[in-house]
């Protein structure tokens, strides 16, 4: 492995760096593909129907299962050992990493929502932030390739905020359930539409992967393949080509250049040996998570990349964008004691709200400029820790009291689209250097005002929505600074390597190719030009399966 | 007479595991004596200062096993007396209900010690919570009763009980701090009962089971339930 030179090297096993080696391994292309984590196979690990009463604390989180006992991110998570990160002074940020083969992929929510020709040009409507280097007629076609590929479940709304698939490409979604319908029909007194939620879970049996059967949380993991993650799909599939190597516990550290400062290849840890090894590599795509992979560049100073690797526009690290978060909940009172039956489902949304405000905005009757969606939580779920509390008194009573609230609040999660602005960047803390010896990364962080009037608003409509279902407030909401959540925390960060038309003001083009060094990709949620309310990881395999497919055909003619 | 607590084979244990009772090791907690603050002689406004010697154990880490959960990722640190307290508290709060068995019956009290034994942050407020309400419920047995909690007749102890179980608007200042304290042991009570087997039952959880096909959706009567609130609220489908 050490003394060869490798067509490709793609260092991430998640959502980006999963679909690109399925994609180059396919067309004849040998990959070696480095993930910083442990070699993890959802077949046997994933803790299917395991009841929280069977798990420590009753499945409760903490710093080393911030999600839950059963969540499936195991060395990972808000916190690393021995992998710090920094933050600037009065700045706030959570970096959730995952550090393990298939990422994020394994436990995240599976929502799969396009992002439309409105979210790819919203500079040239209201001149703020940056508009992509592509038009939805662009990634139309690769949306429906990635969504067959993956399997979605949902429906074509014709609304203006959820452009339609092809026919054919859907799985049929499942039905809605009550608090669901509840919802939908509150909303529908205020104006507001709901629709089926879309979701990379199989709701068809696909290849070798099961469809969904309804039971145990998709956070966990999927050992029947339904719930999709890259290690029981792009990774087996990738590697039944014979094409791809994957080496797991690789934290690469840096990417290496020769004396005209190409790119040659990268410099990794072993973390099980504790020794560096370098590669070197026909073309490099880094895949590592937007902020890992922005680190690395960062981190590959040399002679002809002083500011770090790719960095001649100075937007490395820059334009950092999560979506914004916040919620509201209350108990339904003519949800209470309804009647029981089995309300998992696939074990998320099967109806959401979609944003409804494009026409609002464009008549300038809403004081924020970019709109959110919101994801519903309800239902008869597994008891756990916090089944019950706010309640009053003991015994047979206080029993009732329990089975009578059971299922009978509501949650509306509002997920939004934030800005880029320059407060919000990371850059190399100096005087900081995690396990490996690799300097960390330091974020920097302040919501705009474009965020909290949104939040704002978003906080007044949930309010309204669970009015009309019947809930009271006996308290005023939050103010917007206090309700938003921190940035990272979403867990939806990008832009940090943004693409864009000109080399002066982003990183790659619009084949995720650097601008300043053409064997450098990057094939993660970094390349975003902004970052629409709509969860990335959809949008981040159907660009890294077209540019995947691009570099392919660089290869193939010897233009790399 | 209340029958000690006797430590209950965890839930966790699958049936290949029956057997193999873990040995919890008992670590007792240096309680203060009584402090009795202000009204001496009514015993009106006590709460115990507890010094707790730390919990230095190490959590189940990064990369536990998920599919065979750690039997006892932490040693236990609740001794036999407060064991035993919190099974006749709560039976209290969750008293066997015809077949539905009781709090203590499914094991309560070792989920409750599991959980103020663990060395996270969260359990460690918790801990000092729920030791301090466990200590005041006996120092209130012995300023009213002369006795500890678990050797009064049923009638003292809701007496004691009835006092701190409900947030009122007249709540007596003696009872300010105990009150939450209680709520908070009582919410920790009632989730180790409901995520049990039985409990399960009891609030008519049905899911976590496979369907073959598509998923079937509400019932009609769950249907029919929510046309009635739909009407009810003036709203349409």
């Amino acid at each position: 492995m050490k003394d060869k030179k490798h067509p490709v090297i793609v260092v991430g096993s998640g959502a980006g760096g999963a679909m690109a080696a399925y994609v180059l391994t396919q067309a004849g292309h040998r990959v070696l593909m480095l993930e910083a984590g442990r070699d993890y196979d959802p077949k046997t690990e994933t803790p299917m129907f395991k009841t929280n009463g069977e798990a420590p604390l009753m499945g409760a989180g903490n710093v080393d299962k911030d999600f839950g006992f059963y969540d499936a991110t195991v060395d990972g998570g808000w916190s690393v050992p021995g992998e710090p990160y920094t933050t600037g002074e009065g700045s706030d940020f959570l970096w959730w990493r995952a550090r393990m083969l298939g990422g994020r992929t394994n436990h995240w929510g599976r929502y799969s929502l396009r992002f439309s020709e409105h979210d790819f040009k919203g500079k040239s409507r209201d001149g703020l932030g940056a508009d992509w280097p592509i038009e939805y007629s662009d990634l139309a076609p690769w949306y429906d390739k990635t969504e067959y590929l993956v399997g979605v479940c949902g429906t074509n709304t014709g609304l203006d905020d959820m452009p339609d698939s092809s026919d054919g490409v859907l799985q049929p979604p499942p039905k809605p359930r009550v608090p669901e319908l509840l919802i939908a029909a509150a909303a529908k007194k205020l104006g507001i539409p709901t629709a089926p939620m879309h979701r990379a879970v199989l709701t068809r049996a696909k290849d070798d992967r099961q469809a969904c059967f309804y039971a145990t949380p998709c956070g966990r993991g999927c050992s029947i393949g339904a719930a999709f993650q890259t290690t029981t799909s792009l990774i087996p599939m990738a590697k039944a080509t014979g094409n791809l190597e994957v080496v797991t516990d690789a934290m690469v550290k840096n990417v290496t250049v020769d004396q005209h400062g190409k790119v040659t290849g990268v410099c990794y840890v072993d973390k099980k040996t504790k020794t560096e090894t370098c590669l070197t590599a026909n073309v490099v795509i880094l895949a590592a998570s937007a902020c890992e992979s922005a680190r690395i560049m960062l981190n590959s100073k040399s002679k002809h990349h002083p500011s770090g690797l790719a960095n001649s526009s100075g937007q490395l690290g820059r334009n950092i964008m999560d979506s914004t978060g916040t919620g509201l909940g209350a108990y339904i009172p003519a949800l209470a004691g309804r009647p029981r039956y089995n309300e998992d489902g696939h074990t998320a949304n099967h109806l959401f709200i979609p944003w409804w405000g494009h026409k609002a905005q464009e008549k300038g009757e809403l004081d924020f400029p970019r709109g959110y969606h919101f994801e519903i939580g309800s239902g008869f779920g597994q008891p756990g820790s916090g089944v019950s509390s706010g309640l009053q008194g003991y015994g047979k009573a206080l029993k009732q009291q329990v089975r009578d609230k059971y299922g009978s609040s509501v949650y509306l999660s509002l997920r939004g689209e934030m800005l880029p602005n320059e407060h919000c960047y990371m850059e190399i803390d100096d005087n900081v250097k995690d396990k490996w010896g690799i300097p960390v990364a330091k974020f920097h962080w302040k919501w705009s005002k474009h965020e909290l009037n949104q939040v704002a608003h978003g906080l007044k409509t949930a309010k309204e929505i669970l009015e009309t279902m019947g809930a009271t407030f006996d308290y005023p909401l939050p103010s917007a600074e206090k309700a938003i959540l921190k940035g990272g925390q979403i867990i939806h960060e990008v832009g940090a390597t943004r693409m864009g038309d000109s080399p002066k003001d982003s990183v790659t083009n619009q084949w995720g190719q650097t601008w300043d060094c053409d064997n450098l990709f990057v094939m993660d949620a970094g390349v975003f030009a902004s970052n629409p309310h709509k969860n990335c990881t959809l949008t981040i395999m159907t660009l890294a399966m077209r540019n995947a497919t691009w570099l392919s055909e660089q290869m193939n003619k010897g233009a790399l | 007479m209340t029958s000690k607590y006797q430590v209950k084979l965890s839930r966790r244990e699958s049936l290949k595991w029956v057997g193999a009772l873990s040995a919890s090791t008992l670590i007792p907690n240096s309680v203060s004596a009584l402090t009795i603050a202000a009204e001496k002689n009514t015993g009106k406004g006590h709460w115990p200062k507890l010094t707790l010697s730390p919990i230095n154990a190490k959590g189940y880490g990064k990369d536990p096993n998920l599919l065979i959960p750690p039997k006892s990722p932490w040693p236990k640190t609740l001794t036999a007396e407060q064991l035993t307290l919190v099974a006749v508290l709560a039976d209290i709060i969750v008293p066997r209900e015809g077949t539905v068995p009781s709090g203590s019956e499914v094991g309560v009290p070792d989920v409750v010690d599991e959980w103020v034994s663990a060395p996270y942050t969260r359990q460690q407020h918790d801990r000092l919570t729920i030791l301090s309400a466990l200590t005041w419920i006996d120092d209130e047995a012995q300023l009213r009763f002369e006795q500890s909690f678990v050797n009064l007749t049923e009638q003292k102890r809701l007496q004691i009980i009835d006092d701190i179980a409900f947030e009122r608007e007249d709540n007596d200042n003696a009872f300010m701090r105990i009150i939450p304290a209680f709520a908070r042991f009582r919410s920790l009570v009632l989730a180790a009962f409901y995520s049990s087997p039985a409990g399960m039952k009891d609030i008519g959880y049905m899911g976590n089971v496979p369907i073959m096909g598509d998923y079937p959706g509400p019932t009609e009567e769950a249907m029919t339930h929510l046309a009635q609130v739909v009407k009810q609220l003036g709203l349409s489908l």
